[in-house]
């Protein structure tokens, strides 16, 4: 248990109300409008959009995550982060397509790629798909604050889980996402200061990197200090069959959209930025810094593996980077270093209360309920489905118990069996709403049944991951092939509409003879 | 073939090209080396500095190559977007 003193309040309660004070003030630009509420009015410069992008991605139960791999895999732990890859490929593709559709969000979106019933179907599917993900995401971020106060201050799990959302909630209510990129913005310089500080904390009290190195050798384990220490080609911890799906998922994935779980709170940074070149860079700068981040934490978490080898158990050395804090910084520091974890935290839980609730008012009630809703009432929506998100995700925390199996299964969930369907969507003319839908059914139920149910009962044998995700990409390919060819192509109006605007890349040659031929675009080599 | 071009016009900067080719190769290659990079540079592993030193040669090379690209495609996007703006408000009516 930690013992806070006179300056670690002060630090604490100053952060907090800064935080709450930078996003309340912008209430009045919050309030203008929808695009407003939820994109501030498409016209913030790249590094606004970045910083979100890096402030959204380090939440709290972000370096129990890193913790977890690097302390059982070493720096080859790594490459289970490297997911943020796709934006390598996506902020010169996907990103550029996506800001060009205008859409609000990817389920929109949908609707602009796919017409008809089909496409509405897959609108009203992704919306309430993300109304639920963003409760359940909520839900485990907030459960790791839970587990951080528990650790420090031996509170009940249920109090960090209800109030630093809570508190959050206040500017996310009041100035939607305006509040929340620009708390984002100096949320996002606090953490990455005070990573690199405790980080090198960690490493000085680890003896500093020439002892952590010695050490590791003195163990046995300098293989933790190689990133590439495969165990063979498909056995082990780290077999070489992992590493190149993990390198095909991540970096493949930027050719496509909604391929990896970040790309939702991505798509709403993309539009918010006010050009396409904004928007390309704000995501490649993010996550440019969300990878380096990874590597310094990796470094502290083998520091603390050098301190305390011997721990077994997941729940135990998930919290490496807040001991090597908690346990090493000076008084005073403390408060300044959990003041930091908080603004961490709120960060995250700020974007997925504005992202929830964007799907809620703007997919399901501007479009289904009240087309004809005033601006007005629209925000008074937005400020509804923020206050609904934040009570479900106190309901999904509370049943939440280990953070990093139930992240591998969501991710898992979102990426194997709509991966590639995600990239067809955007580079394939003839790929149709009825292919897209139904690989998101049938993935829901493959995930399940491959993750959890047949191996339960004896009808499969416990699959790594990575086999995992090639058995239920090919499970999917095989139901949403046949019904793309077993059902109509989009209408070519919508596809040449959507061409001209978006321009997307790969196999669209008569869609783009047809615009040619309309004299929509000028009809250069190709 | 110029693959620091300057010179682009909207038209031509919405083709793909061998300059978007070239970065959307180069561009990973950034990320694993910041990746790696970053970790073994803390751990003062000369091999860390070296791979953050070509990173950065690499991120602006690839910023020459395509920021031009890019510019040209922003400018001539923008031009149109309030009318495709009022364009998607219809297109995504419930009614239609």
């Amino acid at each position: 248990m930690a013992t806070f003193h006179f300056l670690d309040w002060f630090w604490l309660l100053a952060f907090i109300a800064l935080m709450i004070g930078s996003g309340v003030r912008f209430y009045r630009l919050g309030k203008r409008s929808e695009s407003d509420f939820f994109l501030a009015g498409r016209g913030l410069p790249w590094w606004l959009p970045a910083s979100s992008v890096y402030a959204t991605h380090t939440a709290t139960d972000t370096p129990m995550w890193v913790s977890g791999v690097v302390y059982k895999f070493g720096l080859s732990g790594l490459w289970y982060t490297f997911y943020a890859a796709w934006c390598s490929i996506s902020a010169f593709v996907s990103t550029k397509i996506f800001r060009r559709s205008l859409a609000y969000t990817q389920a929109e979106w949908q609707s602009l790629r796919f017409g008809g019933l089909s496409g509405e179907l897959l609108r009203g599917w992704v919306a309430g798909w993300q109304v639920f993900l963003n409760m359940f995401i909520l839900g485990w971020v907030g459960i790791a604050m839970g587990k951080v106060c528990n650790y420090l201050f031996d509170w009940p799990l249920w109090i960090g889980l209800i109030v630093f959302s809570a508190a959050c909630a206040i500017y996310v209510l009041a100035s939607g996402y305006w509040g929340v990129v620009m708390a984002d913005f100096q949320q996002g310089i606090i953490a990455f200061i005070v990573i690199i500080i405790v980080s090198f904390w960690g490493v000085h009290a680890a003896g500093g990197p020439s002892m952590i190195i010695e050490r590791l050798t003195t163990m046995g384990e300098a293989g933790k200090l190689n990133p590439f220490n495969f165990t063979g080609l498909f056995d082990g911890d780290f077999p070489v069959a992992w590493f190149v799906t993990m390198m095909f998922i991540g970096i493949l994935g930027g050719l496509g959209m909604g391929t990896a779980i970040d790309w939702y709170p991505e798509a709403q940074r993309i539009q918010s930025a006010k050009t396409v070149k904004d928007a390309s860079w704000s995501i490649w700068a993010g996550s440019a810094l969300v990878i380096m981040r990874n590597g310094i934490w990796a470094v502290a978490i083998l520091g603390f593996f050098v301190l305390y080898p011997d721990l077994t158990e997941v729940k135990d050395y998930e919290m490496a980077w807040f001991r090597l804090g908690f346990e090493n910084l000076p008084a005073g520091m403390l408060g300044f270093f959990f003041a930091a974890i908080v603004a961490i935290h709120i960060s995250t839980i700020s974007t997925h209360l504005n992202l929830g609730a964007v799907y809620i008012t703007r997919d399901l009630y501007h479009h289904y309920i009240n087309p004809k809703a005033t601006q007005a009432k629209l925000v008074k929506v937005g400020r509804i489905g923020t206050l609904i998100l934040l009570l479900g995700s106190f309901v999904f925390g509370s049943i939440m118990e280990n953070i990093t199996e139930w992240l591998i299964f969501a991710l898992w969930i979102m990426a194997a069996g709509v991966w590639l369907p995600g990239i067809l969507q955007v580079i394939w003319w003839r790929f149709n709403g009825w292919g897209y839908l139904s690989a998101w059914v049938f993935n829901l139920i493959f995930s399940w049944l491959v993750v959890w149910v047949l191996p339960a009962f004896g009808v499969l044998p416990h699959l790594k991951d990575y086999q995992q995700f090639w058995l239920l990409m090919l499970l999917g390919a095989v139901v949403f092939i046949p019904v793309t060819f077993l059902t109509k192509p989009e209408d070519m109006d919508r596809l040449v509409k959507f061409y001209v605007m978006s321009r997307p890349v790969g196999w669209w040659g008569p869609v783009r003879r047809e615009a040619i031929r309309r004299g929509l675009i000028e009809g250069g080599k190709k | 073939m110029n693959l620091f071009r300057k010179d682009w016009t909207p038209a031509e900067a919405d083709e793909w090209t061998i300059h978007d080719t070239v970065t959307v190769i180069i561009s990973p290659v950034i990320y694993i080396l910041i990746l790696v990079g970053s970790a073994l540079a803390a751990l003062l592993i000369p091999a860390g500095f070296a791979a953050l030193a070509v990173g950065a040669v690499l991120f602006v090379v690839m910023v020459k190559i395509i920021n031009p690209k890019l510019s040209a495609t922003s400018k001539g996007y923008e031009e149109k977007q309030k009318e495709y703006l009022e364009e998607l408000e219809k297109k995504v009516k419930w009614e239609d």
